[in-house]
Order: C-alpha cells, then structure tokens, then sequence
C-alpha cells in the first residue's frame, strides 16, 4: 500500500544518507541540499493529495458495513444449492452406472450371436464342402474354406469346448482334410490344364488359389503357364527371324524386331490378366507376376541376343574395329558405311528395351500405389527398391548394356573415320566462305549422336556426346590448328623466315598424323584463300557446337517429358552437354589466334611501311607548301587506297564476324602506329593544321569500314591532333583540368608537354613553365 | 534433386579447415591451410558473385573392389552386403561449401567389368580428380591400377587430373597384413604421382576424411586455375590501355600488341 502510493522510506530516498555524509565540497554539498529540497517539495505534494482523498475512502468504509447482512443471506442459499447438486449429480452417476451394464450386456449379446453365426457358417461350411466337392464344384468348395478361414480362431476354439465338442470337433477334422484335398486337386487340376492349354481352365483354378491362402502358389503356377506361352511363341518368333532371307524388307532390323515381338507379347500378357490378377489376389501382387515373367524374359532374350551375336557376327566386328582404332590402318580395314545397318540395329534394341522395362515399370509402381496405399514408408521404399533393383539388374538390362558398350565404340570408329574422310576430301568452292568439311564433320557427328539418342539409353547418350566432345576438340581442332599454322603467305623478308618455319612444322604434324597433305602450298593465292576459309571454318564450328548444344538440350527435354530417366539422368545429361559448350570456346580462342596470325604476318608488315611514310613527309611546313600539299595529297589518300586494297581481299575471304574483328585488329594497329610516328616528327603552325586534316580524313573513311565506333581507339591521337593545333602553349589551358568540359583526356601531362614539344615554334622553357 | 539445388548445403558438408592426408609418404601437399591467395579470394567473394564451382572425379578400378560401396557410403550413409555390379556408369552430385564457397562435386561411378569398359571409358574425359580403387586383400588389383589410371590419363589433357589411389575394405585385414600392403600400394602410389588412402566401406573408416580431402584439393585447384586465369586476363587488358610513349624498344612494343590482340 505505502509503496503503490508513491511513499518512499530512507533507502528509496534519491540520496543516501552514506552518500550525503561523505560529501565534503561545498559544490556538492549544496547540489545535494537543492535536490533533497526539490525532493521534500514532491513528497509534499503528494501527501497533500492523499489527504485530499479520505472522505472518499471514509464513503467507501461506510457502503461495505451495510453490505454485511446481504452477505450472510447469501452464503445460505449457496449452501443449499450446493445440496442439491451433490443430490443430483449422485442420481445421474446411479442411471449412467445401469446404462453401461445395459451396453455390455448388449454387446455380449451381439458376440453371442456372432458366434452361433459362426458355429452355424462352420457347419454349413463343412456340409457344404462335402456336396461341393461330390459336385467337382470346386470354386464353391474353395468358397466355403475361404469362409472357415476367415473365422475367428477362437471361435473354433470355443465351440470345441461346447456341449458338441465332439461333433464339432469330427467335423473340423473333415473340414481340414478336405482343405488340404482341395489344395492338392485344386494343383492337379491346374497343371492338367496348363498342360492341355486350356485357358478358361487355367483361369478357373487360378481364382480358385487365393481362396485357399495360396496367393503366391497361384501367382508362381500361374506364370508358369504364361512363361510357357511367352517361351513357345518367342522360339516361333526367332525360328522366323532366322528363316528370313536377308531382301527382306526388315531383314536388316530382324532381330530388333525379334525382340519387339517378345517383350510386345509380354505387355499384352500383363495387359491381359493384370485385371484378373487385381480383382481376386487384389492390387500389389503383380510385381510377383513381373518377377517370374521377367526371368522368362530374360531367358528368351539371351537367346535372340546369341543369335544376334552370331548372325551378325558382332563380336568379331568388334574386334576388328577395335584393332583399327588401335593400330591406325590394318589390312582387313572397315568401310564405316557398311556399320550403319548394325549400328542401327543395337540403337532399336536397346530403345525397345527401354521402351519395354519402362512399361514394366510404370505398371508395377502403380499397382504398388494401390496396394501399399496404408503401407508404412518402409515397406513402400523397400517395394520400390525391389523394383529397381530387379529392373536394373535383370540379365536384359545387363545384355543390352553390354550390346551398347561394343557399340559405343563401333560408333565411335565409324565417326572418327567419317570424320577423317570428310577432312580428307575437304573442298572449297571458289566464293564459299567455308569449305566442305565443316559441315560434313557436324553432319555426321550429328547423325551418331542422333543414334545413339535414338538408343533412349541415357549412358550411351552421354557416352557418344562425351567421344564427340572429345574428337571435336583434339582431333578436329588441331585440323584446322594445322591448317592456320601454315600460315598467311608473307611477303615480306622476315615473313619467307616465318613461312619456312611453318612449313617445317606443317610437315612435322602431317608426318605426326600419319598422312602427308599432298595438296601442299601450289600457290600464294591459294595459300590466302586457304587460310581465310580456315579462319571462317573454326568460326562456324564454334556456333555449329552451340548449336548442337541446343537441339540435344531440345531433344532430351523432350525425352525427358516422356517419363524417360530421372533427375539423375538429366544430371548426367547436363554435365556432358556443358562440356560440349566449353569445347566451343576452345574453337573461338583458335579463332583469335589465328586472326592475330593475320593480323601479324599479313596486316601488321604492309600497314606499318605505309604508316612510316608519314616520317617523310615534312609537317614542318610554310603557306605555300601547306597549300601545295592540299593540291597534291602527300600521304593520307594514297595510305586509305593501300588500306582498302589490303582489306578488300579480306572482306571478299572472311565471314563478316571475322571481317569486323580482322578491321578491329586493324584500326588499333594503325592508331598505336601512327602515334609513334607522329611522336617522332616535327610541325610547324600550320603541319598541325594538315596533321589534323589528315587525321579527319582517316578517321571518316575507318568509321565507313566498320561498324562499331572507332572514335575511342582514335581519341589519344585526336586530342594530340588537337594540342599540335593550339596558337600558344598557354592555351592549352582552356582545355585542361576544370575547363576540360565534357573532354576526358588520354593523355597524361607528362605525354601533353611531349606533344607540345613537337611543335618547334613552342619553347621549351613555355612548356616547362606549364602547370598542368 | 531439384529441391536440393536451392537448398543449403547441408552442415556435415561444410569444410573450413584443408583435411590431413592420410600418410605423409604419398600425398599430394602437405599444407594444413588452404592456399594464403584461395583464402582471401574466397572471404572477398562471399557474398556469391562467384559462379557456382564444380569439379568431376571418376572412380576407377578392377570390379568388386567396392568402388560403388565406398560412394554409397560417402554419399548416403548404406552399406549393402550384396555384391551388385555396376552397369554402365552411376553418377552422384555431392555439395558441399568449401571457405564458404558452394561447390559441386561430381562423382561419376563406372563399371569394373571388362564388358563394360567400352561404355564407361567414354565418361573419363574432363576430369580433374581420378580415383583409383584396389583391394587391399587382392594384391593383384593393385598391380591393375597403373592401366587403370594410364587408360583415365589418356582420355585427359596432361597436368590436369589429380590420382587418389584408395585401397579398399580395410576391416578384412590384421594389421600385420594391412601394413604389408600398405607399403607395396605407397610405393606405388608414389610412382603414380597419386595420394594413397585406406579406407573401408563397411565400418565407414576413413570415407568421409577420404572424400573430403578429394574435394578440398579439387576445390583448391581449380580456384587456383581460375585465379591464374584472371591473372593473365587482367594483365592483357591492362597492357592494352597503356601505350607506353618513351618506348624505343619497339620489341617490347611487339609484345603488348600481340597481347592486346588476344585479347579482343
């Protein structure tokens, strides 16, 4: 109460006493004194306000003393309704106690007539087997076990103990033994018509298994009939397959065909009977079913892979093109064409294959769906595994690999020497910026890739992207590395020089691969020519790489979206193809080198000799000759003639992203050249003034020449152009520092008094006083 | 998997510290920091303006020797007794974050039988890491590794793979046996130029350290590739802006035009 109010005793006091007692300085003193007084003054403000408050509180005193005798009035009338609930509530828990036993005599009732029911099903049941089975009735008498089956176990355990026990127990005895009668009949009964073939037999005593508890039995004879059926038509189907004459119209695909027909009978067997199957063993049994076609599958497939073997006579295909591939040219070489038929015919078996396993596939992880649908995660997972690992493991998954595995390198051999022939046939049509080859090589890596594509089997995809990738970038690339080192034909002195060497090199490299280009270097021209189509030739590869890139990108989505292969796929799929984009860039970096080839032994050799006939004409000029030189151009125009013919011969031979990096190379050359031979002249007034006009003219006719501007590579020598023009040294000023305006100058101040030096009417002493 | 990729790398793939190679005698380096230069670039990059680092390891090696055990291990924490072969190539992305930096490791598990080789030899191309497995209670895999890594090395350009050599299903051994072994497969592992390890899939001994060292020493060199490659970008851009003036020397001069021009 006190502290609610806001009183506050000694402690709460702002100032301790301790802290007023130790207090010596006056200062301190008297800051002390002030705020206990300020502090004195609140404390009597607010005792003046609570005095204020007691009549209140005495009028509140006063209604609680007349409220008193309510009080007691109340408190009897509680004690009395709390009298009568307690009354209540002991009735209610009387009633509710007579409700419950009520309820379990009920229920003990129901039991009791569940079980009479029971006992009178079991005596049914035991009757009625008997008649059944007197009546070979067996689907009724497998009913009537199903039905005893279904019971209760101790309901049968209970009526033994019954007045009838005896009889009960006479009967269960005859009951259990015709049980185990059915069972054996049931068995006879079916394997007799699996032998005779009789469908509707086999059918009849296939529902008749799950009846008895036998699921798995019946699942196990019954597959054993379709595997029969499935084994007699795949031995008609390749006793066919081997009859065929080889005109035939798919002679060539036969034994792909072969398979088709196998694993297309087996869909149709689960297509047939899944319904059956799910309707009286229930849902999540077909895998069972699967398991044991499979091995059935398997075991065909073996067989039409043998044949395959030996009629095609793979292996030793194999071999051979193996010991081609390893010994470069042997005598028994393989034409690659005559592959085609072969390589063709693995790619649509393993397609089927996967086309099949994926059915197989599908229909099983749905009819688990069902099956397991109040299964645990386990179970679910464990199913699932079994599955794949069942598919992925199977001896047609493991054949058809194997198949793959000889065929990825066959097709690696007949596109490696698809390619070599391309590159040795390679031609250029006369006004074709590129030759041949080029488009053959993609042609044809294409066409594998395309294959092995077709194999839907994503490690051979990616085996074939990755042996692509591989020969594009070593093989075909040092081709075309080869054909750009032979270099641009020079002219000069130094260049024979540079000639002699790459002629050297060419030769070691022809030697190095095996083969000698007879073609050689028969001309100059031919030599440029070569050289520039080369140029363009690296340029297309690195697109047409992207390119590929993008439609298998393209087609793999689009297998994807087909329910082929999973993330893990598209993973692996990913990775190959990046490393297929990085194989371009390789090509682009060939590209640059290549053009700075050119740009040193062909541009760089002609430019510079004309740049420097710059130093030859005087800038250090008078009136006249100023005016005599804009009657007679002494250099820039016959420079911008030299400049066109060199390049035009370019533009005729380059593809124009080239062109417009070749013009690149160029201008920068001619503007680093020309400034150090401007650095090296001297002018006068007006040799500024002709140095600036020459510059003009330069710079418009390099602006028509190219597409992009050209002014950032030229703005060193314009402002150079622009101090050699000033009328004093000091005006320089006007430009420089905060007057520089929207001008950013190249120049440092150090390379400004250089240039300023060049003119020969500015002193020196001028440029040095200079603050720049 | 596609979740996987936005979601964050998980904890226990986390590496801030280079791992301890396994024997002094054959390993790779043996610093216990990553490399001064790949530290600073790694903590002024943090923020993931880097491009998303990835390197590939292909797993080679006789069949049954446990290649795919060791990865199952690695990778999902299995152990399976029942020997399945390989078919084909297997193919795992392993994340983790190295000095903060994400990176991808690609596992790439091919087949050890012979009939599969044709297949699985197409995958060795572009690898940085190539590891080779043996049985350390079958002396005569280990002999097979040499043609192993020859076959992985030739379908790569030369000076740009690394070779682990692990020896596998160590928990079979006494370690009278072990250390007999082991010094055969040092010895040759030197000769290789490769790392040696001991491991075994089954108890999980040395895998998580064995792999973590692989991906660390990946992860090292190609950021020190890429570092090498800036350098020379850096250098050519810089010599193309500056035209240097007092230059008589026009050889120098040569240089730098032939730099600039690689350049553009």
């Amino acid at each position: 109460m006190a502290n609610s109010l806001g009183f506050q005793g000694d402690g709460g006091s702002v100032l301790s006493m301790e802290h007023v007692r130790s207090l010596t300085d006056l200062q301190d003193l008297k800051e002390a004194y002030e705020r206990l007084c300020a502090e004195e003054k609140d404390v009597e403000s607010e005792l003046l306000t609570l005095l204020g408050q007691q009549t209140i509180v005495e009028k509140k005193m006063l209604a609680l003393q007349r409220m008193g005798p309510n009080l007691q009035l109340i408190e009897g009338d509680a004690q009395q309704l709390s009298g009568m609930i307690t009354f209540t509530c002991n009735l209610a828990e009387n009633v509710s106690s007579k409700v419950r036993q009520l309820d379990l005599a009920k229920s003990r009732l129901y039991q009791a007539i569940q079980r009479a029911d029971d006992i009178l099903d079991l005596k049914f049941c035991m009757d009625g087997v008997q008649t059944a089975m007197k009546n070979e009735d067996y689907e009724q008498a497998a009913a009537h076990i199903h039905r005893y089956l279904c019971l209760d176990k101790s309901v049968i355990e209970l009526s033994r103990q019954g007045k009838e026990g005896n009889i009960i127990e006479a009967n269960l005895h005859h009951l259990q033994e015709a049980e185990q009668h059915l069972k054996v009949v049931v068995s006879e009964k079916f394997d007799a018509a699996t032998k005779s073939g009789d469908l509707p037999q086999v059918e009849r005593f296939f529902k008749i298994f799950p009846l008895l508890g036998l699921h798995e039995e019946g699942i196990s004879k019954f597959s054993g009939y379709l595997c029969k059926q499935v084994a007699k038509k795949a031995e008609e189907n390749l006793q066919l397959a081997l009859g065929t004459e080889g005109g035939e119209r798919r002679a060539a695909l036969i034994f792909a065909d072969t398979l088709t027909l196998l694993f297309e009978g087996i869909a149709r067997i689960v297509e047939t009977h899944q319904p059956i199957l799910e309707t009286y063993y229930g849902p999540g049994r077909l895998y069972m079913l699967i398991k044991h076609l499979q091995a059935e599958c398997d075991r065909q497939v073996e067989k039409v892979v043998d044949k395959f073997v030996q009629h095609r006579d793979y292996h030793r295909k194999f071999q051979q093109v193996q010991s081609c591939m390893m010994r470069g040219s042997s005598t028994d070489k393989i034409e690659p064409r005559d592959l085609d038929p072969i390589l063709s015919e693995v790619t649509l078996m393993s397609a089927r294959t996967e086309l099949y396993l994926r059915f197989i596939k599908r229909r099983v992880v749905s009819d688990f769906e069902v099956g397991d649908s109040m299964a645990t995660e386990e179970v679910k997972q464990e199913h699932l595994q079994n599955l794949d690992k069942l598919i992925k493991h199977c001896l047609l998954s493991c054949s058809v690999q194997e198949l793959i595995g000889y065929y990825i390198t066959m097709e690696e051999f007949y596109m490696r020497e698809s390619v070599n022939k391309a590159v040795a046939m390679d031609t250029c049509e006369r006004g074709q910026l590129i030759s041949s080859m080029v488009d053959d090589v993609f042609y044809i890596v294409k066409k594998c890739i395309g294959r092995a594509l077709s194999s839907s089997s994503i490690d051979c995809l990616c085996a074939m992207i990755n042996l692509s990738t591989t020969m594009l970038e070593s093989d075909f690339r040092e081709v075309l590395c080869n054909k750009l080192r032979m270099g641009f034909p020079a002219t000069t002195f130094q260049d024979i020089q540079r000639g002699v060497t790459s002629a050297v090199n060419l030769m070691q490299s022809s030697l190095q691969q095996g083969k000698f280009d007879t073609k050689g270097i028969e001309s100059n021209d031919e030599a440029k020519m070569s050289f520039l189509v080369s140029l363009n030739n690296v340029e297309v590869c690195s697109e047409n790489i992207m390119t590929l890139k993008k439609n298998l990108e393209n087609d793999c989505n689009k297998m994807f979206s087909q329910g082929l292969g999973g993330e893990q796929a598209k993973a692996k799929i990913d990775s190959c193809l990046s490393d297929m984009a990085s194989v371009s860039n390789k090509f682009k970096d060939l590209l640059q080198e290549g053009l700075g080839e050119l740009n040193s032994t062909a541009v760089k050799p002609q430019v510079k000799p004309w740049i420097n006939l710059f130093l030859s004409v005087s800038h250090n000029i008078e009136e006249e000759e100023f005016n005599d030189y804009e009657a007679n151009d002494p250099w820039v125009q016959q420079f911008i003639v030299n400049l066109e013919q060199l390049m035009a011969e370019f533009k005729a031979g380059l593809s124009s992203v080239i062109y417009e990096n070749l013009t690149s190379l160029l201008t920068s050359l001619i503007a680093m050249e020309l400034e150090k031979v401007v650095l090296k002249s001297t002018f006068s007034r007006l040799g500024g003034l002709q140095f600036d006009k020459e510059l003009r003219s330069l710079i418009a006719y390099l602006t028509t020449v190219t597409t992009w501007t050209i002014r950032d590579k030229f703005a060193r020598l314009t402002q150079m152009a622009t101090i050699l023009n000033l009328e004093r040294v000091t005006e320089i000023l006007d430009y420089w520092g905060p007057n520089s305006g929207p001008l950013t100058w190249r120049l440092t101040p150090a390379e400004v008094r250089q240039v300023l030096a060049l003119r020969i009417d500015f002193r020196s002493e001028d440029i040095k006083r200079l603050r720049l | 998997m596609q979740n996987l990729q936005v979601a964050p790398v998980s904890r226990s793939r986390i590496i801030s510290n280079m791992p301890k190679p396994y024997t002094p005698e054959a390993c790779h380096q043996y610093q216990t920091q990553f490399d001064a230069e790949v530290q600073t670039v790694c903590q002024q990059r943090n923020a993931g303006a880097i491009g998303l680092k990835m390197s590939k390891a292909v797993m080679v090696g006789d069949l049954y020797v446990g290649k795919t055990s060791l990865i199952n291990r690695f990778c999902k924490n299995v152990f399976d007794r029942d020997y399945k072969a390989t078919i084909g190539v297997d193919f795992e992305i392993e994340r983790f974050e190295i000095l903060g930096i994400p990176f991808n490791f690609q596992i790439w598990d091919t087949a050890g039988q012979e009939k599969f080789k044709c297949i699985a030899s197409a995958y060795y191309r572009g690898a940085q890491v190539i590891i080779t497995a043996f049985d350390l209670g079958d002396i005569s895999t280990l002999e097979n590794t040499r043609r192993w890594v020859q076959d992985a090395l030739k379908e790569n350009e030369p000076d740009t793979c690394s070779i682990f050599l692990v020896g596998t299903k160590k928990d079979t051994l006494s370690e009278a046996e072990l250390e007999r072994t082991e010094q055969d497969a040092v010895r040759l592992a030197i000769d290789l130029q490769a790392e040696y390890w001991s491991v075994s899939a089954k108890t999980g001994e040395n895998v998580k350290e064995f792999f973590f060292r692989v991906a660390s020493l990946a992860f090292e060199q190609s950021m020190k590739k890429e570092l090498e490659k800036n350098r020379g970008n850096t250098a050519q851009i810089g010599v193309g802006n500056l035209i240097q003036l007092d230059g008589n020397s026009s050889d120098k001069r040569e240089n730098e035009t032939q730099l600039n021009m690689n350049c553009c």
